[in-house]
């Protein structure tokens, strides 16, 4: 129900959101491909736009609907002969600072069935990278900050929950960004659905990330750990394999003790025998 | 990749078989006592994981707590005491039980794994299993290497009976 109703909206504030997100993307220089989707017919091809947006439906009209679109400054854009100017990015430091502290990506929809994940899971990798190789401090990426920021507030004022669309967790520059909260490097950090966005929760996620990696690759190592789920028992079959590796050090000390003395050791025999 | 010649299993190999024959031609009697062979038992087990340590370096946490660990062995041995390590130890420990309160129920687990590898008291949780996983896969090539170091004793044992 709420899927259905987020597409129709969209469809109706399409051209809004299209405006706002060829701004946006001018910056990128997609120009062309942004010609393409223009050039379409604005009622339909729901998917190529939410996959271009990165933005499921309903998120996209609480963009429009948040009273923070008004904010947007016009962005120079004079190849795109549908953009009114009506569009007006955010572009005082105090915006630009939550963004740093918890710009978030819409990602890809997971329980969406209207945008395809695949497409949308493309480009929002494309997006990140082409994102990432851009200069910190240019103006150009400065629209692009406030517009996740503005797509923040407007997640965060209605109730997340009803949110359709599942944002992805990526690697997180909240860290960085904490730092200096002026002029950043890009931060792209996408929080999962109905959890916190700022910079200790995600930081704090980010660790378990990694944590949860490394315990794969042990599970991996530690025979017999595949089948297990959950950390602490997969710890405690670490802590005995480490435990029963170091008694069988000693043990096979002891017979080489015994064995030793009547031996004289050939080295290429031993070798060889690898 | 690693060069085969110089991989981590055949430096191991050369530095115990090398520590093996010093220790072997320390020992006169062909028939030792139980005293002997516990001796022997504990200069071999020293030497098995001396040559593991020697072999990774100091490209391994663990590896350097082991060596160090050796080496203010040694000095203690000839009178001198290396206290200063044992505080700076116990400082990193306090430290490290003040952030392992945030894991929550993995703490009993993670400081048992603290005690099985070495150098573990001063790690943070993702380190401590990155030694970790380095420290299993050395420490099976080192009971591999050994195995068959026994195996080969027994043959030749049997082969000279």
């Amino acid at each position: 129900m709420e899927s259905n109703a987020g597409t129709l909206e969209t469809r109706s504030n399409k051209t809004a959101l299209e405006r706002e997100e060829v701004a946006a993307l001018e910056s990128l220089q997609f120009t062309d491909e942004i010609h393409c989707l223009m050039s379409a017919p604005a009622t339909d091809n729901a998917s190529s736009f939410t996959a271009l947006l990165e933005l499921p439906a309903p998120q996209a009209v609480q963009l429009i609907h948040s009273p923070d679109s008004a904010k947007l400054i016009a962005a120079p854009a004079p190849n795109v002969e549908d953009f009114k100017g009506g569009f007006h990015f955010p572009s005082n430091g105090g915006l630009i600072e939550r963004a740093a502290r918890f710009s978030v990506f819409a990602g890809e929809g997971n329980n969406n069935s209207d945008s395809p994940e695949a497409t949308s899971n493309n480009s929002s990798a494309n997006l990140q990278k082409a994102v990432k190789s851009e200069p910190a401090e240019t103006d150009s990426s400065q629209p692009l900050i406030s517009d996740p920021t503005v797509e923040n507030r407007g997640i965060k004022r209605k109730d997340r929950e009803k949110v359709k669309g599942q944002t992805k967790k990526s690697k997180t520059t909240v860290k960085e960004s904490s730092d200096d909260t002026e002029k950043l490097p890009y931060v792209h950090v996408r929080a999962r659905r109905g959890q916190a966005t700022d910079s200790h929760s995600l930081a704090e996620r980010a660790r378990r990330e990694k944590i949860n990696a490394r315990m794969k690759l042990l599970q991996e190592l530690v025979p017999g750990c595949n089948k297990i789920s959950g950390t602490a028992l997969v710890l405690d079959e670490i802590i005995n394999h480490v435990q029963s590796l170091q008694r069988q050090v000693e043990f096979l000390s002891m017979r080489l003790a015994a064995v030793n003395p009547r031996v004289d050791f050939n080295f290429d025999s031993v070798f060889t025998a690898e | 990749v690693k060069n085969p010649s110089s991989s981590l299993k055949s430096r191991f190999i050369t530095r115990f078989l090398g520590a093996l024959t010093k220790i072997n031609a320390e020992d006169p009697i062909s028939s030792p006592s139980p005293t002997r062979i516990l001796q022997l038992y504990r200069r071999i087990k020293v030497a098995s994981n001396k040559s593991m340590a020697y072999s990774v370096r100091s490209r391994r946490i663990w590896s350097r707590a082991m060596l160090s660990r050796f080496r203010s062995r040694r000095s203690a041995f000839s009178g001198r005491r290396s206290s200063v390590k044992t505080t700076n130890c116990t400082t990193i420990n306090v430290t490290i039980n003040e952030n392992k309160t945030a894991k929550g129920g993995l703490d009993m687990q993670t400081d048992e794994l603290r005690e099985l590898v070495p150098g573990g008291e001063a790690m943070d949780v993702c380190n401590l299993l990155d030694e970790t996983a380095h420290y299993i896969k050395c420490l099976t090539t080192q009971v591999q290497v050994m195995r068959k170091i026994v195996d080969f004793c027994h043959i030749s044992k049997k082969s000279s009976m």
